[in-house]
């Protein structure tokens, strides 16, 4: 009896992405203002990275509209009830935090650091509300599946971190030679984020009672028990454990955060669409 | 604002002609769609973006007053919610409420997000691929603004849709409900009625003889924006956790090599 939105990939590489730029904006303000001169590189790579995925974000949006010249129509209201509506607004905001955030880490702007520490302040509120506010949306449907489980905000916000961290330490492991203090707090605080990842994930299966079955059993189980659970998150914690800062080992366990992230998404949109 | 005009479908009148559901077609101009096998009678099994009316035949084993099998019509549509979940999902105000409390989607300003077909509790709203816009049952809103009924109620040769003032309808179906009741119909109520039940009431309502859940109607609909708040303050939870994780990493434990200003 219900309808599904019939949002395919491009919305599901929405949340993805959208995930990761708050995320790597946001770690990007914590190294910046808190991490001192050794993580200065982690605060430009996450302020470069999320400005090229927040416009993607949008991009990805305005095409999979049903007329995509009608885009501007979503700025003719705020309504501060409808996750739609604030979250269209939200892309442009943070994408302007993003892009002044970026050029503020170069040239005659350089002498101007804290400055650019607080606006990473508030632009990082703007991030984690890009990262979270997705699974908001999805919870305020009529799907049971999607809208029973209280915690899709608090799970997507949660991997938004992860994957932003993961594609913040996959780019210094790709690009910094030597050792890299940066490199290892972002790790280090990518294995937080995926523990409290693995602790929501695991309330929000018990919030959601049998309303799960399209993701725990049928032909999405074995993507998201293996792919998500299994590889993208018990997989990569070990591999940090256990890796002791080797790099390729941590550049592996980035690598399999992020593909967790894309399958996080990609069955919560998907089961119950197919 | 107006007096709240409404629709009731009592469905015991129903003799499953379709009437309604052609009226509408031609009224509103919706094109033909290539017929679906149901198992009944019925076609389609859905409401699509150009079937806006929708007659029901439901086969129901025991539903009967006599304990038989009780083959039971309705002629579905777009129930016009008073808290509508469609209107509060539409970010880009393309949804509106007119003067007579019914729902209507703008085809000029809506963009085709889908938000709003997700977000019906009843399944009604539809996505129409060439105008790229959602689509939805209009309570003919041209005809009601010109003086007459809509097409299916018009058409409706037996009743069973009925359109007027909404607290004159709900009068009326009150007292459908008892004569039912005293014929022997035990299970024969209204539903959507209620302005203070599910969704503010519905302003088509209907009267249905047996539980909502035979008609395949969910008992207790919700306006899906019940979830924001709870769901936003446990995301702010969250980003305080993960927040704090981030701190805890990147304070630089007092090794004196600067920064740590905050």
């Amino acid at each position: 009896m219900l309808k599904t939105p019939d949002w395919g990939m491009m919305i599901v590489l929405y949340f993805f992405f959208g995930g990761i730029a708050g995320g790597a904006y946001f770690t990007a303000a914590v190294a910046d203002n808190v991490g001192g001169p050794r993580s200065s590189r982690v605060a430009l790579v996450g302020y470069l990275l999320s400005l090229p995925l927040v416009a993607l974000c949008g991009l990805l949006l305005i095409a999979d509209l049903g007329v995509p010249t009608r885009f501007l129509n979503m700025m003719r209201t705020l309504k501060f009830w409808d996750p739609m509506s604030l979250g269209a607004w939200a892309v442009g905001v943070f994408g302007l935090f993003s892009f002044v955030s970026s050029v503020m880490c170069f040239g005659p702007f350089e002498h101007m650091a804290r400055l650019r520490r607080r606006i990473g302040l508030i632009g990082m509120l703007f991030g984690f509300f890009l990262a979270s506010y997705t699974g908001v949306l999805l919870s305020a449907t009529a799907q049971p599946f999607w809208s029973e489980g209280r915690l899709m905000g608090a799970l997507f916000l949660a991997s938004g971190a992860s994957t932003g961290m993961a594609a913040v330490s996959l780019i210094l492991a790709l690009t910094g030679g030597g050792s890299n203090p940066g490199l290892a707090k972002v790790k280090h605080a990518d294995r937080y984020s995926m523990i409290i990842e693995l602790v929501v994930l695991a309330l929000f299966l018990a919030l959601l009672g049998s309303a799960a079955r399209p993701i725990v059993s049928g032909h999405f189980a074995p993507l998201f028990w293996g792919g998500l659970v299994a590889l993208g998150l018990v997989v990569p914690l070990v591999l940090d454990f256990v890796g002791h800062g080797r790099k390729a080992l941590g550049a592996l366990a980035a690598v399999l955060v992020l593909v967790g992230g894309f399958i996080l998404r990609y069955v919560i949109v998907m089961s119950i669409q197919s | 604002m107006a007096r709240t005009l409404a629709m009731f479908t009592d469905t015991s009148l129903c003799i499953g002609c379709r009437a309604c559901q052609v009226a509408c077609k031609q009224w509103n101009e919706l094109g033909m769609e290539q017929p679906e096998w149901t198992g009944s009678y019925q076609n389609h099994a859905h409401f699509t973006d150009s079937t806006f009316r929708l007659v029901r035949f439901m086969e129901a084993p025991g539903a009967s007053p006599s304990g038989d099998l009780a083959w039971l019509l309705m002629s579905d549509v777009c129930k016009h919610c008073a808290d509508a979940g469609c209107l509060d999902a539409c970010p880009t105000g393309a949804i509106y409420r007119t003067e007579f409390g019914t729902v209507n989607i703008n085809q000029d300003t809506c963009n085709g997000c889908r938000y709003c077909v997700s977000s019906c509790p009843f399944g009604v709203v539809s996505f129409n691929e060439h105008t790229g816009t959602a689509r939805k049952c209009t309570f003919c809103n041209d005809r009601i603004h010109n003086g007459l009924g809509p097409a299916c109620a018009k058409a409706c040769p037996t009743e069973s849709i009925q359109f007027g003032f909404r607290d004159e309808l709900v009068a009326k179906a009150g007292k459908r409900v008892e004569t039912l009741k005293a014929m022997g119909f035990k299970d024969a109520q209204l539903y959507g009625a209620d302005q203070k039940g599910f969704l503010g009431g519905l302003n088509a309502f209907f009267l249905l003889l047996a539980k909502p859940s035979t008609y395949n109607l969910p008992e207790n609909p919700k306006v899906p924006q019940r979830n924001v708040v709870v769901d936003s303050l446990l995301s702010i939870g969250s980003a305080v956790l993960v927040g704090l994780g981030a701190l805890l990493a990147f304070r630089d434990r007092g090794r004196g090599d600067g920064g740590g200003h905050a």
